[in-house]
């Protein structure tokens, strides 16, 4: 693995993180503000960003050497959720968030 | 009658049900398409844009647009650190399906991540159940 393509790993992982944040921010907003129309197309442009360079990335790894990094996004997105949303993240929730992960990552290794 | 069938479409945890379920249905449909989709020259065939050919590719593109729409529904009521994780359902219902119905062969390994990843799933959403209950 080169240094691009791990940051290409990086990087679509990150958008597509940032997209989901950015969908539930957009949907808690009124419809009709400006913040929703903002936030749900910055949602949808970066989750079409990741979606592309992971379609990229396929082309040249497996999707089972891929797969673990998507299986990460589960803990990642319960973090970010708790520290920039606000929301309320138990004990509970993140041993089952890390769970889910690391079942993921299982899968995907197999 | 069609009251009750609204209350239960209005239903954020029946929604989230209903993007699992929907988000099944399109891999099951796009695999089936891919397969079936005329092979082009290796220079082009990276993009899996021979699989529009397919109807079964479309039928799960139409799926994956429902599931989008029902997707974002949840979003506005359910809160991401027990939506997200629920979500990930699908990674034990895709793994289910593909073996059911397209004779998929699974390994010890990936049923012991899928029982992982339902282990998972059940601890976040007892609680949540818990609370559905008191309201």
């Amino acid at each position: 693995m080169t240094l691009i393509s791990a940051l290409l790993i990086f990087v679509a992982l990150i958008l597509y993180i940032l997209g989901q944040l950015f969908l539930k921010h957009a949907m808690e907003s009124d419809l009709r503000s400006r913040r929703f129309t903002k936030f749900l197309v910055a949602g949808l442009v970066a989750m079409t960003i990741s979606f592309f360079i992971t379609l990229g990335l396929l082309q040249h790894f497996d999707l089972s050497y891929l797969y673990p990094f998507q299986g990460l996004s589960v803990v990642i997105i319960s973090i970010l959720a708790a520290v920039i949303l606000r929301e309320k993240l138990t004990p509970r929730l993140f041993l089952g968030a890390a769970l889910i992960s690391g079942g993921v990552v299982l899968v995907s290794l197999s | 009658m069609i009251q009750k069938a609204k209350e239960l479409l209005l239903n954020p945890w029946f929604q989230l049900c209903l993007t699992v379920l929907l988000v099944t249905t399109s891999e099951l449909f796009l695999k089936r398409g891919a397969v079936e989709a005329p092979r082009l020259p290796a220079g082009v065939n990276w993009t899996g844009v021979s699989g529009l050919a397919s109807a079964n590719v479309w039928y799960g593109i139409l799926f994956v647009i429902a599931s989008f729409i029902s997707w974002l529904y949840v979003l506005r009521f359910i809160p991401l650190t027990i939506a997200y994780p629920l979500s990930n359902f699908v990674h034990v219902l895709i793994p289910l399906s593909s073996w059911f119905f397209l004779d998929e062969i699974i390994s010890t390994r990936r049923w012991c991540g899928i029982a992982l990843v339902l282990i998972g799933v059940l601890i976040v959403a007892k609680p949540v159940a818990r609370m559905e209950e008191k309201l």
